[in-house]
């Protein structure tokens, strides 16, 4: 790999990280946390629960059950999951991250079939 | 030799970047220190672990391991290593393989969490991965020929008890490490603790590749403790290791540690890479 190739990749690599964020800078604390959070359910819970947390057959729906549920107690759930049952533990993530996932699961509406 | 086997990794690297699925990706930024967190079940992650060293007297090599990692169940983690190395101006062969499980031994998360780890290697004498180092393990051992080394086969049992905990975004590990070979030798005993954290603890609202959250950043000392009949510091290899994951969106996650020996029978400097990236299994 010659010089120009490596100045070439470099300046690909920080224009990709200088690029503006597609979504408009939030600066609602609350939408902020919300939408981080929805990136992490992405990231780490959508496998099992479905991309809309409407369940999957490995998971159940989330958007019928976490609105009764505590956010502390939701938190707390995350944080120690459900071993036996397959759920993961993700005290792995800072706590900031899992309460971002419990803002955004307390966002969710019931789903129609839930209604 | 070595510039082939790095550019094989290079584009093996690329390859996993544009292949990798939409998947959960945490991982530690260590490469010798294991935690309590067990693999996702439905995932099946894929690693690959090359190391680089420069023995003081014997060849320039390039080691690794691929990794094939799978939960049964959120409590039990198994793993499937296949070992391989490349050794300048001798050859490049496989050296076995490894068989390994964890278990956790509490199903909730306390303050400090044990698992039981156990392990079966079928591997020969010129095995370099130096996934972990016990007993008197020293520079000397990667001083023999691949001609000669690999004719020496090891069956080994080795047991880890784990112990660690997460504490306002730190993670912290230590690991006790008990190895026996089968042939009649005596059980050695090593050693590996960490520390880390990611570099911001809060998400962005936005996917990003080099934002903080991203990356998480660490260090952690190994070695051994000598054998069953002599318990000791002396005459054993020690490492310091500092080391920095860089987890990317859609699943792949980057790791380099580069580790320095610390006592005369150590090696003076190891550098580590890692490439891993999980698949959903099933839907």
């Amino acid at each position: 790999m010659n010089m120009r190739s490596v100045l070439i990749s470099v300046l690909f690599l920080a224009a990709a990280a200088c690029a503006p964020a597609q979504r408009a800078m939030v600066t609602d604390p609350h939408v902020a946390a919300t939408l981080a959070g929805q990136k992490l359910f992405e990231q780490h819970c959508a496998a099992c629960h479905g991309a809309d947390a409407a369940g999957t057959r490995r998971a159940p729906n989330l958007r019928e059950r976490v609105q009764t549920l505590d956010a502390a107690f939701l938190f707390g759930f995350i944080t120690n999951g459900d071993l036996r049952r397959g759920m993961p533990s993700w005290s792995r993530l800072p706590d900031e991250r899992r309460w971002q996932i419990v803002t955004y699961l307390k966002s969710l509406e019931p789903s129609r079939a839930a209604r | 030799m070595l510039r082939l086997s790095l550019i094989r990794l290079a584009k093996t690297a690329a390859l996993a970047l544009l292949l990798a699925p939409l998947a959960s990706a945490q991982e530690s930024p260590w490469f010798v220190t294991y935690d309590h967190h067990m693999e996702e079940p439905h995932q099946l992650e894929l690693s690959f672990e090359p190391l680089l060293a420069s023995p003081r007297h014997g060849n320039r090599f390039l080691a690794s391991a691929l990794e094939l990692e799978f939960a049964p169940r959120a409590w039990w983690t198994t793993e499937l290593y296949l070992d391989g190395q490349s050794t300048a101006r001798e050859s490049t062969l496989v050296t076995g393989y490894r068989i390994e499980n964890r278990f956790r031994l509490l199903m909730d998360e306390h303050a400090v969490n044990p698992v039981l780890y156990v392990e079966y290697a079928a591997t020969n004498g010129a095995d370099k991965t130096l996934r972990e180092f016990v007993g008197f393990d020293s520079w000397r051992d990667l001083a023999a020929s691949n001609s000669q080394s690999r004719l020496e086969k090891e069956r080994e049992v080795e047991t880890k008890l784990i112990l660690s905990g997460d504490h306002r975004g730190w993670s912290i590990a230590g690991n006790l490490i008990a190895e026996k070979n089968l042939a009649g030798e005596p059980w050695e005993f090593g050693y590996a603790a960490g520390l880390s954290r990611p570099l911001a603890l809060a998400a962005t609202p936005t996917v990003c590749l080099f934002c903080r959250e991203n990356f998480s950043a660490g260090i952690e000392a190994y070695g051994g403790f000598g054998e069953q009949q002599q318990i000791t510091l002396a005459a054993t290899s020690h490492y310091i290791a500092p080391s920095l994951s860089w987890a990317l969106p859609d699943g792949l996650t980057l790791r380099v540690s580069p580790a320095f020996g610390l006592t005369s029978a150590s090696n003076r400097f190891l550098m580590r890479f890692g490439v891993s990236y999980e698949i959903p299994m099933g839907r």
